[in-house]
């Protein structure tokens, strides 16, 4: 009965995860021949080179911009909707929206309305004399803003996964509580701190790690919306966007693709543990 | 969207529309804290919406007129959207996504079922380790494994084939932790009583086990069908003939041959989103069950 | 320096176990010794030669003597011996006369029974794909023994790296690879060399314009087919150029002239700038680059731009360099022009000409936006902008005569595919490369065609005729020299050291000392070079 998924997961999760190990040490020409065993240290060293750091850095940056925000917006959003009020099924539909768009449909949606040129906001007068920076330079284009405008677009498709999560968690709060504040004279604000966000711990917890390991393996975004620049500084070069993309120094080099990859995994891998240890005690509390 | 919780057992399920209990006392604001409130929805309702219609009102446009008052819609034309349809191949690119979802999503619930019935009601030497090796493949991203894949995915000659697209997703960890989660949930005279009838593993998991934890499998289905729907780096590697692309390889595809119609580029976007916006609104239910199965994973 | 250690993958995780948290800090712990930066870019890691120490991207490169510091172990190989072995430095290569190299039968198709289908994968978009398809239709329905299935992979840099990706099983029989491959693709062992195929078929190229032969040449072999040739040219804004009392059939030549130009454009208001530049490895940030060396014959690269020998270095960060660069940062600084930045789909830049609040006066594009560029403005996509509102001139730079290299993309056919395959791709290679093909190809697109009597066939007769700003790049083509010399540069990690000089035309643009930039640059495609011939 284990077999299948053990072929599977053994032929495609740890074949690959063990052979990429290997890979790393390598040194090969373009076209991943004449390869020369460089040995482990070429983990190292590509750890403290300039680019792998940079990658890191804008993966942590990125993660930082984004984790918070939607994670602090889709609670905003979700209190805001949980209120018996006619008509609220229609803004929750609205809300959840974006839960229907896929990486490519939002970042798309969002070149649109950000290309300097033929996008949408740069050709509206009011915003644009606003906003003169959505049009000269772009703000996908200037290298201050790339990563937060790339941000912007990921917490947006983000946004309908978050609220549906937090809502559902909103619900399982039992009504006596807050009924049992208010009588107690507690207001809405006070009662959001003390009886709502601690309740909704369990559910927090679990959309931060979701969101946080998503930020650490954007590509999507990066691919269609900057492709890694704006230059000179690699502004939106994420480490899996290091690993894959058109526009890397490392695109046509299997050796250091795959210790990158391993690298991104060994990052990721402390994130889970730390991750797992506030599950242990989100268990302890939640039940 | 009426978003149904997380429901284990229907008991627990609250309906998000119809919410009776929760009509009375403070959290149905009157009067003008009412009317504030519902400022304020309108206001972030138009902020999260904002970039869906800037999108269709670019795909309904013609190619003159989009960038005059892209915020202000009209002349109408169902031309572009035509055109997307038929010059980007969104049909085709459509049908592969829907061919490769199906794919993974059956042998996802298959595999993880399976393995999660073994973990959870067999008793086998080895059975730690094997968990504990499965639950270590949780912890490996995708990423990481996909310059080998590509390889391998190669060297079976499934460059270009639903096959190709599908393998490396045939079985996740997750499933299976998912599923041997609500198999342990069973009550164990269950499978004494069976096994006193003279039923079988097979029989038991086969009439007794899959149709009570129905509800996971749904959710465990979506979650695996909008995962495969929504992959983009995969299919951008594996795939390099027009006629396999994915819906999101094809919209990176439309997207860089099209640099210069902004609208086409948006009536492609909009038709990409259609299908998943419609099976949401039809599995709300599986949608929230199948987020909020997620909060096992960890 | 903190003993570097890497963390340990190989701790398997337990439940629930309090001991995780240790474990998570331990391996923090051991992320966090190798965190330090080294400092040092990757692509140095595996050169032996520790002379070249690299920084990367990083801007804070103490103002660096990249010319004295790096000194290569050997002096470059003298041009008249360029086949003698030299040490390290230059990686032995092998120069393999043709005979060595696998072969191209060429008249396998008369063997075949039954239709020989070929896959041939490009990079055109746009008008461009349009025209390429309309072409390979015309073959496959001129004769009925191939047909060529084409496959778009969207961008020269994807079908490159497609390419590499997969098996040699899974690669196709004919690719189109932008000029900055020739060398790595020359080096991989995987093509028939494109003149094994003239020898065998004895196709007639007297009628080509020599040099975009010679530019796909390399240590004596004829690799590739030129099929798309482009080069820089000059697009403007007539009507701007009007509006500031400049005549719109004179566009400027030399530098001097843009800046004159851009003064008076901005001065009359006319515009809000003159010259809008972009900073892209396929375009400003480095395709330009090698064409303004070009233009005044300059070396870009050492052992004769590459072509005599292996190049062990890059030359931009030379007096040319520095004094193009800072005519264009002085351009910025003084509001006479502007950067669009990376300009990944190469169409920024031209956009910013068709602005509706803000438009550039003029750009610098490849010629083979032009079918694109009238195609959109036709469509209407930009309020109040026609198609005969720009108008075309030579590639502005250094010096006083237009003159430029062979830019765009040539035709490579894959080894170890059956031979039928093989004769069918030479088949239709031999059909682009036509002069009716040309013909058609070049008054479509822009493109110049590679022999000179498509000149003299409709539709590119009457369009050279008819539309003066077709012939611009083909005229500026023709004013180089005809020997391997003339030439771009070929070096092997030429698409990556585009990006670091992309990387440094953005620092420049962006107010960083253009010799500084160009230094770092320097440094960093030096060790690319090295790096590559290591590996090869």
């Amino acid at each position: 009965m284990l077999a299948p998924a053990l072929v599977i997961l053994g032929i495609f999760v740890l074949y690959p995860l063990g052979r990429a190990v290997w890979l790393g040490q390598q040194r090969c020409n373009d076209f991943g021949e004449n390869c020369q065993s460089q040995g482990f240290g070429q983990y190292v060293d590509l750890f403290r080179s300039t680019e792998f750091q940079n990658a890191l850095w804008v993966t942590v940056k990125f993660a930082l911009l984004s984790v918070p925000t939607g994670l602090a917006l889709g609670v905003g959003l979700a209190v805001l909707a949980d209120r018996y009020l006619r008509g609220i099924g229609v803004f929750r539909a609205i809300f959840s929206s974006t839960v229907a768009t896929s990486v490519a449909v939002a970042s798309l949606m969002w070149l649109f309305l950000l290309q300097p040129s033929i996008g949408a906001l740069a050709n509206v007068g009011w915003f644009q004399s606003l906003f003169p920076s959505v049009k000269d330079p772009g703000w996908l284009q200037d290298p201050g803003t790339a990563l937060t405008a790339v941000a912007a677009s990921s917490v947006w498709a983000g946004l309908g996964f978050t609220f549906i999560l937090v809502t559902a968690g909103l619900q399982s709060i039992p009504r006596e509580l807050h009924e049992a504040a208010a009588v107690d004279g507690a207001g809405p604000i006070r009662r959001f701190w003390a009886i709502t966000l601690p309740m909704l711990g369990p559910t927090l917890l679990f959309v931060l790690i979701v969101l946080t390991t998503r930020a650490f393996q954007t590509y999507g975004e990066i691919d269609l919306l900057t492709g890694g620049g704006p230059q000179p500084f690699d502004s939106t070069t994420t480490i899996t966007y290091f690993v894959y993309g058109n526009n890397s120094p490392i695109r046509r080099d299997i050796g250091l693709q795959s210790a990158s990859a391993v690298l991104l995994f060994v990052v990721l891998l402390v994130l889970s543990l730390l991750q797992l240890r506030g599950i242990g005690r989100r268990v302890h509390y939640g039940d | 969207m009426a978003t149904e919780l997380r429901a284990e057992e229907p008991s627990q399920s609250v309906s998000l529309r119809s919410r009776p209990g929760r009509a009375s006392g403070f959290d149905a604001p009157r009067g003008g804290r009412k009317l504030a409130r519902y400022v304020l929805l309108l206001a972030v309702a138009f902020i999260v919406l904002f970039p869906i219609y800037t999108t269709v009102i670019a795909a309904l446009k013609p190619g003159d007129q989009v960038l005059q008052d892209p915020l202000v819609p009209g002349p109408f034309t169902f031309d572009v959207l035509g055109d997307a349809w038929t010059s980007g191949r969104l049909g085709r690119y459509i049908f592969n996504s829907l061919v490769v979802a199906v794919i993974v999503t059956v042998c996802q619930i298959v595999t993880s079922v399976l393995a999660a019935y073994a973990f959870a009601m067999l008793d086998f030497p080895g059975r730690n380790v094997l968990f504990v090796v499965f639950l270590a493949t949780l912890l490996v991203p995708l990423e990481a494994t996909l310059v080998v894949n590509l390889q391998t995915v190669d060297s079976l000659g499934w460059l270009n084939s639903y096959q190709g697209l599908a393998a490396p997703f045939l079985a996740t960890a997750f499933g299976v932790f998912l599923m041997r989660q609500v198999f342990l949930q069973l009550p164990p005279d269950l499978r004494d009583a069976a096994r006193i009838d003279g039923v079988g593993h097979v029989g038991f998991l086969r009439h007794i086990a899959v149709p009570l934890v129905r509800p996971t499998i749904g959710a465990l289905a979506l979650f695996a069908f909008l995962g495969t729907w929504n992959q983009y780096l995969w299919p951008n590697l594996v795939v390099n003939e027009a006629d396999m692309n994915t819906v999101q390889s094809g919209l990176r595809l439309l997207a860089n041959s099209s640099l210069d119609q902004p609208n086409l580029v948006m009536a492609g976007t909009v038709i990409a989103a259609i299908p998943v916006a419609a099976a949401l609104l039809v599995f709300q239910r599986q949608l929230v069950r199948g987020l909020t199965a997620g909060a096992v994973k960890g | 320096m903190t003993p570097a250690r890497l963390p340990r993958r190989s701790r398997s995780p337990r439940l629930r176990s309090r001991s995780l948290r240790s474990v998570a800090l331990v391996t923090a712990a051991g992320v966090f010794a190798v965190a330090c930066s080294s400092g040092e870019s990757v692509l140095d890691s595996g050169n032996n030669n520790t002379d070249a120490t690299t920084t990367g991207e990083t801007t804070d490169v103490p103002a660096s003597t990249a010319d004295t510091e790096v000194t290569q172990p050997t002096e470059p190989s003298d041009p008249q011996t360029a086949d003698a072995p030299t040490t390290s430095a230059i990686p032995t290569t092998t120069v393999a006369p043709l005979a060595e190299l696998p072969d191209c039968p060429t008249d396998a198709l008369d063997g075949a029974d039954g239709v020989v289908e070929i896959v041939f994968w490009h990079g055109m978009t746009n008008e461009l794909e349009t025209a390429l398809i309309a072409l390979t239709d015309e073959y496959n329905t001129s004769q009925d023994r191939v047909v060529v299935q084409l496959q778009n992979q969207t961008s020269y840099d994807n079908v490159a790296d497609n390419y590499i990706s997969v098996s040699d099983s899974s690669r196709p029989v004919l690719v189109q690879l932008e000029e900055s491959r020739l060398r790595s693709f020359a080096d991989s062992g995987a093509v028939v060399p494109a003149g094994a195929c003239l020898e065998s078929s004895g196709f007639d190229t007297s009628a080509f314009v020599p040099r975009t032969l010679t530019a796909y040449q390399y240590e004596g072999i004829q690799w590739s087919m030129p099929f798309n040739v482009s080069n820089p040219i000059l697009y403007y804004n007539r009507s701007i150029f009007e509006a500031a009392g400049l005549d719109p059939d004179d566009p400027p030549v030399s530098l001097d002239e843009v800046r004159a130009a851009s003064q008076a454009i901005v001065d009359s208001g006319a515009a809000s700038v003159g010259l809008v530049l972009d900073s892209g490895p396929g375009s400003g940030g480095g395709w330009f680059l090698e064409q303004w060396f070009g233009r005044v014959d300059e070396p870009y690269a050492d052992n004769g731009n590459g072509r005599i020998a292996p190049a062990t270095e890059v030359l931009f960060n030379s007096e040319l360099g520095v004094e193009l660069t800072t005519f264009l940062q002085d351009m910025i600084a003084d509001g006479l022009a502007m950067t669009v930045g990376d300009n990944p789909g190469g169409q920024d830049s031209f956009l910013k000409l068709a602005d509706q609040t803000a438009p550039g006066a003029m750009t610098i594009g490849t010629s083979a936006a032009l079918g694109t560029v009238i195609a959109t403005l036709g469509g209407g996509l930009i309020p109040g902008l026609t198609e005969d509102d720009f108008g075309t001139g030579p590639m502005p730079g250094p010096g006083d005569e237009p003159q430029v290299q062979v830019g765009g993309a040539s035709l490579w056919i894959t080894d170890g595919k059956s031979d039928q395959e093989t004769a069918a791709a030479w088949d239709y290679v031999t059909f682009l490369l036509q002069a009716e093909s040309q013909s058609q190809w070049a008054a479509a697109t822009g493109y110049v065609p590679v022999r000179t009597d498509a000149l003299d066939l409709d539709p590119l007769a009457t369009t050279y005729a008819d539309d003066p700003r077709f012939a611009v790049a083909f005229d500026q083509l023709l004013s180089g020299g005809d020997d391997d010399l003339a030439n771009a540069p070929v070096l092997g990690p030429q698409r990556e050291v585009r990006g670091e000089t992309s990387r440094a035309m953005a620092s420049i643009f962006n107010g960083e000392d253009p010799q500084t930039a160009l230094d770092a640059a320097k440094q960093s495609s030096d060790a690319l070079i090295a790096n590559y011939n290591e590996r090869n």
